[in-house]
């Protein structure tokens, strides 16, 4: 049902700083998507290989990734570098963490599962991000309802690109074109949010 | 001053915090408000008739609302001017909302406090989401915190009931705005947690790759 | 798992009236008699065996062929005993236990109490099942704590022994900071509610002559729930009992010990056998 080739909109770039991690999703796939200290940019199944804790409740230290629970450290490529209950071990390079492809353009963050060649969306010149809202909404719904470009355009500057969840919950990400004031745009994607939550679904 | 405290409470910890990111010493009194609902006996009904936690005492002044307790304590983050005092009052009121909603979520689906959990998972989602919009805007105006330059009791006031929202079935995932904003004030110096709040390992250094010796 | 016992109540609540709770997905009423009896029972009216003991009432759905497990120390006058009420948990029981079991999350997860960096490492220590009492141990476990307990002032390395004498009860012995000859218990009771939700009962027996009763429930409150966010973010939510899903090392020879004991009896309410 899902097609690992296809990039999912995950984030947009402001909303994760350097050095921290974040929850997200790609189509089925809970990820814990995370940028180092010097911006570079990951996305890892969100499971701890050790005792499957969620790697998105972990912190970032330089350009490595621990977990909350007992503190494994996975570096760029995913791999376990250190094992803090066993400081003296050099801990077996098969302990790595399933890795999904990441791109960054325009201000957004994509993810794919096994994307090949190919490259997220292409997307004009000169939008700006906005901000990301959950709807309660089946992305298939909201796509009926705003067309099927990427992004999405709407009258007033707003476009936005739809996230998948799940059967009943989506997000938007926002962006802006044009010169349109961000908070009133804001205000513009809670109303339109309101609207569809209010629609019965398709 | 002395703080009748309960260690699982959201409202005493606001009273933690405030003491401890503005350098105020507590006398801490545990008060076993679960399981032996102490917090309802003769002695606490008569410092607080409201039944409720905290309770500061302070000579002999009794306070017996957080937000009037961060006032009493927080002279320096009560917001500058008459315009941010407001808007701080504004968000006192706002985490009043939140102990309604998400703080009850937590009391029923943690500690077995009938009621009808998913009517308070529901109201305190709204006020998530009221909560997300306005610190986008704040981000949008180069703000961090919910008033003004830097934090006030507002932030206090709000940020328990924020951070614990998942202990009551509350996703924070959602809310790229309030992540921010909560890193924010557990990155404040002086900064304690509380059970269920998990400090920024990452503002500590990485130690060095080391054995140690026994 | 249906002929274990299992804690349903902590006894000072425990009045005429029934209260409902829910063990292994089915409802159970619980109350005291008017001639003092604890009973417990389904909604249809069927009673079900009760046991009181360690400050809680404990039943269970099926016929349990042996008396609830001992706990020696429940019966020394000199030690204080701490019920600290029930915690529930969006988790397997069984992963509740083992997190119970696990020292090497101290630094992470209970940062500054009962452990901190770079004080991480898990020194070598014993883990078997003891066949004649059918129970999991784990002897010569030591750490480094900041603040072992309540009355701890100061860093010390702890001797623990840990014990499972049931699949979803854990009982830990600890270096007593009072009285360093001797052992604190701390125990977790888990109520199995579903496969995937349980409530905690954890419980005490301390040597403490000093600290107000409040502050003991406390500190043990505070550490349990500082687990709670950690054992209701494990992928999957049931625990893994084939090898392969999970890595576990040389600190985890406890929880190793645990899941072979559970998979050995058959025990696998919360629990998972093959890796998905
Ligand atoms: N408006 C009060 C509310 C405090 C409150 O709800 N306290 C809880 C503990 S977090 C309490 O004392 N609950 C006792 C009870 O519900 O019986 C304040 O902010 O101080
Ligand atoms: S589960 Fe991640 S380090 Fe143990
Ligand atoms: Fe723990």
């Amino acid at each position: 049902m899902t097609d690992p080739s296809r990039w999912h909109p995950a984030a947009l770039s402001q909303d994760l700083v350097p050095a921290t991690v974040i929850p997200a999703r790609c189509g089925p796939h809970e990820i814990a998507l995370w940028r180092s200290e010097t911006g570079a940019l990951r996305a890892w199944q969100d499971r701890c290989p050790h005792r499957g804790m969620r790697l998105s409740h972990g912190f970032v230290r330089g350009e490595m990734l621990s977990c909350i629970y007992h503190g494994w450290r996975y570096d760029g490529e995913a791999v376990c570098r250190k094992i803090p209950a066993h400081p003296a071990l050099e801990p077996p390079s098969s302990i790595t963490v399933p890795r999904f492809r990441v791109a960054e353009a325009g201000g957004v963050i994509w993810i794919a599962s096994d994307p090949g060649n190919s490259a997220p969306p292409e997307m004009a010149e000169g939008l700006r991000p906005l901000r990301s809202v959950p709807v309660d909404r089946s992305a298939a719904g909201l796509r009926d309802a705003l067309g099927h470009d990427v992004p999405a355009r709407l009258e007033d500057g707003l476009c936005v690109l739809v996230q998948e969840i799940d059967e009943t919950r989506s997000v938007l990400h926002a962006l802006t074109s044009g010169n349109v004031e961000p908070k009133i745009a804001s205000r513009r994607l809670e109303s339109l949010r309101r609207r569809f939550e209010k629609e019965p679904a398709a | 001053m002395i703080l009748h405290d309960w260690v699982l409470s959201p409202n005493c910890y606001k009273v933690r915090l405030m003491a401890a990111l503005s350098g105020q010493d507590l006398t801490l009194r545990a008060v076993n408000l679960y399981p032996e609902r102490e917090h309802l006996s003769d002695e606490y009904l008569a410092l607080n008739p409201a039944g409720t936690l905290p309770i500061l005492e302070d000579g002999d002044l009794v306070l017996g609302e957080s937000a009037a307790i961060l006032a009493w304590l927080g002279e320096g983050w009560l917001g500058q001017g008459k315009a941010e005092a407001a808007r701080v009052q504004a968000w006192l009121s706002f985490a009043e909302r939140l102990n309604a909603t998400a703080g009850r979520a937590r009391n029923i689906d943690m500690l077995g406090v009938p009621g009808s959990l998913s009517e308070a998972q529901k109201g305190g989602r709204a006020c998530l989401r009221e909560l997300e919009l306005a610190l986008s805007d704040r981000r949008m105006e180069g703000g961090t915190f919910l008033v003004g330059d830097g934090p006030t009791i507002a932030d206090i006031a709000c940020f328990p009931h924020v951070m614990l929202a998942p202990d009551g079935g509350l996703t924070l995932a959602p809310y790229p705005s309030i992540r921010l904003w909560t890193r924010a004030v557990r990155a404040l110096p002086g900064f304690v947690e509380m059970p269920g709040i998990h400090r920024l390992h990452e503002l500590s250094p990485e130690p060095e790759m080391e054995t140690e010796l026994r | 798992m249906k002929d274990q016992w299992y804690p349903v109540a902590m006894l000072s609540e425990l009045g005429r009236d029934p209260v409902e709770t829910i063990l292994m997905d089915a409802p159970v009423r619980v109350w005291r008699d008017a001639d003092g009896t604890a009973c417990a029972a389904t909604p249809e009216g069927r009673k079900l065996p009760v046991t009181e003991a360690y400050h809680h009432l404990w039943t269970s759905p099926g016929a349990p062929d042996r008396p609830l497990f001992d706990i020696p120390e429940a019966r020394q006058p000199d030690r204080r005993f701490v019920p600290c009420g029930r915690v529930r948990v969006a988790c397997s029981p069984l992963r509740a236990v083992e997190n119970f079991l696990d020292i090497a999350h101290f630094p992470f997860v209970h940062t500054d109490i009962l452990g901190a960096e770079p004080h991480t490492e898990v020194a070598r220590y014993k883990a078997e099942v003891r066949e004649d009492d059918d129970e999991v141990w784990a002897t010569k476990v030591e750490f480094y704590q900041p603040q072992a307990a309540k009355s701890a002032s100061g860093g010390v390395t702890t001797q623990y022994m840990y014990r499972v004498p049931a699949p979803t009860s854990s009982v830990l012995y600890k270096t007593s900071p009072p009285r360093p000859g001797e052992w604190d218990v701390i125990a977790i009771f888990v109520q199995p509610v579903t496969e995937t939700r349980c409530d905690v009962w954890p419980w005490m027996a301390l040597f403490d002559e000093t600290t107000p009763q409040a502050d003991l429930v406390a500190f043990q409150q505070m550490i349990f729930v500082q687990d709670r966010s950690i054992l209701e973010n494990q992928v999957p939510a049931l625990l893994p009992l084939d090898p392969g899903l999970e890595t576990p090392t040389r600190a985890d020879m406890t929880s190793i010990a645990y899941r072979r004991w559970l998979k050995s009896h058959g025990y696998t309410y919360g629990a998972q056998l093959v890796a998905a």
